[in-house]
């Protein structure tokens, strides 16, 4: 579904990203961890499209097309979804607001019939039941004034409502005591299914007793250094990243 | 060697004749409009250091873009012309100008003078209503400017609109049409609002254009708002490369009265709007909104006053800007607070986005008050679309044209506030939204 090859990208003149290998299968979940500031966020947001960042080598294979030369929104379109590790606010734009736009214009792209106002509303009930969002925090504007959790399952319910291929989850859990982060959790499971993948970034082992891992990846200084499957997790949470920090170093 | 004249002369060469051909010598509308004349000259149009025109040369614009000699103003729209900008209510009065003359035959009334008086304001008119005679071209802040000095001597047919007392009244619409496919056009549109006591009224005006060449639209609304009445007055600016305009709306107030103006502008090549609210009694409460999405070299140039002459009043003011291109803003702002309104809230804010490096924004509050006991507050801030905003909805699969359409609209939202009518509040909408396409 999605092959990350030789991946570099930079920004403001700072390489970040220094040459990621990366094969995502349908139905596979990978967990993405590694220390603050190894460039987590980073491919997360090049894979999205952010603009700032530049990719100076390698290439991203998405559903056979070239992902590097797509809009964000065509992204979106193709099926990539981002879950910001820091939502932003948008005053005086409400979640309801904008998502009939974003999904409407996501369904044609797909090549699906645009939601009439009561299809769309039929919808949005059925996905705010399944993260247990209230219809009075979609109304508000866009994360103004939303706790931490909140923020995080806005991210969610737009998730489920959007019907992502490859749903890309940034930090999700931080901030997050433990029910929400069941909550949160719960929601990302039940979106779960052959068709689709994800890749869950992290920097604790607690989402991933939730959100069950096939791989587990290491990021660190731009590079993967470090994959196995669930149990690295557990390693890394008991020893922390020093460990893996040495052997990069002896290299 | 010829001599060479002055705009003013220019504008006023033909007056006299022009007066005597419309007017009978008797009439009071002669005495008025000769009045007018003479405002005007002693005034004179606005010079190069003119402190109200800083930052629109209104002078040199209209020197340079109109042959004032060549004017006709003649116009070939038929009924069904206009009748096809109509808006879709029904229920409403609809009243069409053509090149600045209140055409009756055009107009649909629905309204009666057991409700909402609209009539020619002509001679007949002005006899007939005394609150009208009075009060014509006396408006406050109307006698200071040249441009409304210029309208009362050339207006010709306007229109007189009277609420009866207490009645709500159905909406009224004034479609401008400018017809400049012959000729320049050269144009003097007045509008009469007199809201009687605990009365309703709401106008919303909107401007049309038939042909290519110049418009000049030199357009005059004056209102006299009486006890506990409201009044709304929206002007929905829809101009064109080559249009340029001086637009005055003047109202005065009486005790515990509510004017509202509300000020739409897209586009248009020199466009300046004067509103001028006189707040002369207690318990009032003045708005003045506007929004001027502008790209191109589009300039719109907003010029408001509000003047509390008593206390225990409200004002409030709020204007948003939109620039893109080459376009420039400009807002000037005064409040004035005499010294016997004590006890007055005045608010003021102008708000801009720069979608453009090379756009301009000038924009001046002013506030000059001689009582203690007040509250007043103004601010302004200039600034750019939230890059950040932008790509977290792109990356919702909202498109970029469409994401700063949400994130403008979301700016602009609240400058339509007060703006009580879904027919024109969803045609703005879409008007915002297309400029961004
Ligand atoms: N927009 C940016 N401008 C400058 N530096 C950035 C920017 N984004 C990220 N960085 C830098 O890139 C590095 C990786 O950051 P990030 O991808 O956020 O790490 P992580 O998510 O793994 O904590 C950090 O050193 C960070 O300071
Ligand atoms: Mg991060």
């Amino acid at each position: 579904m999605l092959k990350i090859e030789n991946l570099h990208a930079s920004v403001e003149g700072k390489q970040i990203l220094k040459g990621i290998n990366l094969e995502v299968k349908a139905g596979e979940v990978h967990a993405i961890m590694g220390p603050n500031g190894s460039g987590k966020s980073t491919l997360a947001s090049v894979l999205a499209g952010r603009e700032e960042y530049e990719v100076t080598e390698g290439s991203v294979t998405f559903l056979n097309d070239d992902l590097l030369e797509l809009a964000p929104e065509e992204r979106a379109h193709a099926g990539i979804f981002l879950a910001f590790q820091y939502p932003i606010e948008i005053p005086g734009v409400s979640t309801t607001n904008f998502l009939k736009t974003a999904v409407n214009q996501t369904r044609e792209a797909r090549g699906l019939k645009a939601f009439d106002a009561v299809s769309f509303l039929k919808e949005m009930k059925e996905k705010m039941k399944l993260v247990d969002i209230d219809q009075a925090l979609l109304s508000r504007a866009l994360n103004e004034g939303f706790s931490g959790g909140e923020k995080k399952r806005n991210e969610i319910f737009q998730m489920a409502m959007l019907e992502p291929k490859l749903s890309i989850l940034d930090e999700t859990d931080s901030g997050l005591d433990i029910d929400a982060l069941k909550i949160v959790a719960d929601g990302v499971n039940k979106l779960k299914g052959p068709d689709n993948a994800s890749i869950v970034v992290t920097h604790y082992q607690r989402l991933l007793d939730y959100i069950v891992p096939d791989f587990v990846h290491v990021l660190y200084k731009g590079r993967i250094v470090k994959s196995g499957d669930k149990t690295l997790a557990l390693e890394l949470e008991e020893k922390g990243y020093d460990w893996i920090k040495e052997e990069v170093a002896a290299l | 060697m010829s001599e060479v004249l002055t705009l003013e002369d220019q504008l006023l060469a033909d007056f006299d004749g022009w007066l005597d051909q419309h007017y009978a010598d008797a009439s009071s509308l002669k005495a008025i409009k000769k009045a007018g004349a003479e405002t005007f000259k002693s005034l004179g149009l606005p010079q190069r250091k003119s402190e109200a025109y800083k930052y629109t040369p209104i002078t040199k614009t209209i020197e340079k873009n109109f042959d004032i000699e060549t004017v006709e103003n003649a116009s070939t729209l038929t009924k069904s012309d206009c009748e096809a900008k109509f808006y879709n209510e029904e229920d409403a009065n609809h009243l069409v100008f053509i090149n600045g003359i209140f055409v009756d035959d055009y107009s649909k009334i629905v309204s009666g003078s057991s409700d909402l008086t609209i009539r020619v304001l002509d001679e007949q008119s002005i006899n007939e209503h005394p609150e009208l005679k009075d009060n014509l071209g006396k408006v406050n802040g109307s006698q200071i400017d040249p441009f409304a000095a210029l309208n009362l001597a050339y207006f010709n047919q306007g229109v007189f609109i009277k609420s009866a007392k207490n009645a709500d009244n159905k909406n009224t619409y004034i479609y401008q049409f400018l017809d400049a496919s012959a000729s320049q056009a050269v144009i003097f549109p007045r509008v009469f609002v007199y809201g009687s006591t605990g009365s309703r009224t709401r106008v919303y005006e909107k401007t049309f254009f038939n042909g290519d060449n110049n418009t000049l639209n030199i357009s005059i609304v004056e209102s006299m708002v009486e006890a506990n009445a409201e009044v709304r007055f929206t002007k929905l600016q829809n101009y064109e490369t080559n249009s340029y305009a001086v637009e005055g709306i003047y109202a005065h107030q009486a005790k515990d009265s509510r004017f509202y103006t509300n000020t739409f502008s897209f586009e248009g090549a020199v466009i300046r709007n004067n509103v001028y609210i006189n707040i002369d009694a207690e318990n009032c409460e003045g708005h003045m909104n506007g929004l001027y999405q502008l790209s191109g070299k589009s300039h719109v140039d907003n010029n408001t006053s509000v003047d509390h002459l008593k206390p225990h009043s409200y004002s409030n003011e709020l204007y948003k800007g939109i620039l893109d291109d080459h376009s420039r803003g400009v807002f000037n702002g005064k409040i004035y607070v005499r010294p016997d309104a004590q006890k007055t809230n005045a608010f003021q804010s102008n708000n801009n986005i720069l979608l453009s490096d090379d756009a301009t924004i000038n924009t001046k509050p002013q506030l000059e008050i001689w009582a203690d006991d007040v509250q007043c507050s103004h601010g302004c801030t200039t600034g750019q679309l939230d890059e950040d905003a932008i790509f977290y909805l792109q990356a919702r699969g909202v498109n970029k044209p469409q994401a700063k359409a949400l994130l403008l609209n979301a700016f602009a939202n609240e400058a339509l506030n007060e703006l009580q009518n879904d027919l024109m509040k969803e045609e703005i909408e879409e008007i915002i939204l297309n400029k961004l396409k």
